[in-house]
């Protein structure tokens, strides 16, 4: 990553995160959004195809949709289209569950989608407990779907204390239904919040995590783990945080956020329905300060130029303070095992 | 991914163009590639050298727009190159 340009600020966003709807089918105890019932007054179809518009004229490269689960608002096909047309890549994060053959044969009609479903676990018994009875199968059955398609297919992951041991076997399973394996780093927003303690991987699980992924090349895992990640693994994604660099997020009502996992009303950047995207992205105070954001109490860390204090978005849940540095980095991670171990010595 | 066949492509008088999976567009610095196989970024700091949209239609790949000094040429070739062979661009 050529930070020097990124400092430099960029015209638009690579990519940007698009909220299109919190409704969703499942209620997955992890939910970075806690999706459910769609959000009051989301944003009309002659709205959103404005915004697809918007985003056309910026430039930006790709739209990442999620949710809620996309496929739950009626225009969202639609939608999708206008990017297509205008030749914006596209990504969909979806539950699998409402891709029928029908809608993967039209979806398959361009090359400018690519999708990501969501499993997390390789067991039945795992996947369902997160995400409810059934989904696993489902969820197996779209990427089968997908697979027989030229349509990019992941299945899509978070890692959580649950699943930890069990993605090298998901690793295998994506390669055995034709698809990638993509793992998200779980995050304490949303439902995520309400189980962060039950769920997050401990201190030894990321660590034996990022070893692996590690040796895991074709793994993908975006900006996501890059507190973790080997120096190897650098040259494949990011060094530091992308939001309101990068990237940005938009919410199922226009609201527009650094990213898709402060999607609170702190850290509100405008609204689509009182200025333009354009306009948000150059001059929002919320994006400016993102962009000068310095983690200063990591800038001694050995590993400083490898992740540039971490995910924001983590150190203000955990500790209520962006500037703080990401608490499951892999320097704190090494140290609270070794605190651990001190610890039992001593006792 | 550079290979000896994608380098035996930049062979002077072949034709070149931005690969479907790539898009390209005018930063401060230059030319933002974007790749969605990855997805990864190539930041080229090009200045105003090479409008975003040269890529858009096929160019020998000694190609360059008027007006640009000696060096400048052969900078841009080599750059031509580099896109080849890591697979922004792809022969015609």
């Amino acid at each position: 990553m050529s930070n020097k340009y990124v400092e430099m600020g960029m015209t638009a966003p690579v990519n940007l995160t698009w909220e299109v709807s919190l409704a969703c089918n499942l209620r997955c105890t992890h939910c970075l959004s806690a999706s459910g019932t769609p959000a009051k007054d989301e944003m009309t179809t002659a709205e959103a195809l404005d915004l697809v518009e918007q985003l056309d004229e910026a430039r930006v490269f790709q739209i990442n949709f999620g949710g809620g689960e996309p496929f739950m608002r009626p225009d969202f096909e639609q939608i999708l289209d206008a990017c297509h047309e205008k030749g914006i890549m596209t990504c969909i994060s979806t539950n699998g569950t409402l891709l029928t053959p029908e809608l993967v044969k039209r979806l398959s009609r361009t090359r400018l989608v690519a999708i990501q479903v969501s499993m997390d676990g390789a067991r039945r018994e795992t996947c369902d407990s997160i995400r409810g009875n059934g989904v696993f199968d489902a969820a197996v059955e779209a990427v089968r779907l997908l697979a027989e398609t030229r349509i990019p297919t992941s299945v899509n992951t978070v890692l959580i204390a649950q699943n930890a041991n069990e993605i090298p076997a998901m690793h295998s399973m994506a390669e055995s239904l034709g698809a990638s394996l993509r793992v998200s780093r779980f995050r304490p927003s949303g439902r995520g919040a309400d189980n962060w303690d039950s769920m997050h991987p401990s201190p030894a699980q990321l660590l034996e995590f990022s070893d692996w992924l590690a040796a895991s090349g074709d793994v993908r895992t975006g900006d996501s783990f890059f507190s973790l990640t080997s120096q190897e693994r650098q040259g494949l994604g990011l060094n530091l945080c992308g939001a309101a660099k990068l990237t940005c997020c938009v919410g199922p009502t226009g609201n527009m956020y650094p990213c898709a996992f402060l999607q609170i009303e702190n850290f509100k950047a405008g609204s689509l329905r009182e200025s333009s995207f354009q306009d948000i992205w150059d001059n929002s105070e919320i994006y400016k300060s993102f962009r000068s954001l310095r983690i200063y109490s990591c800038e001694g860390c050995s590993r400083f130029e490898q992740c540039h204090g971490g995910c924001p978005a983590v150190a203000y849940y955990l500790k209520n303070d962006l500037n703080g540095g990401d608490p499951e980095c892999l320097e704190r991670c090494v140290t609270s095992i070794a605190d651990l171990h001190l610890a039992e010595a001593a006792a | 991914m550079a290979s000896a066949g994608s380098i035996s492509m930049t062979a002077a008088g072949v034709s070149v163009r931005l690969h479907p999976a790539c898009r390209v567009r005018q930063e401060g610095f230059g030319l933002l590639f974007y790749d969605a196989r990855g997805p990864r970024l190539l930041f080229a700091p090009t200045g105003n050298m090479l409008p975003r949209d040269y890529f858009d239609t096929v160019r020998l790949i000694d190609e360059l727009p008027e007006g640009l000094s000696e060096s400048q040429k052969s900078s841009l070739r080599k750059f031509t190159k580099q896109l080849v062979d890591k697979g922004y661009l792809r022969e015609q």
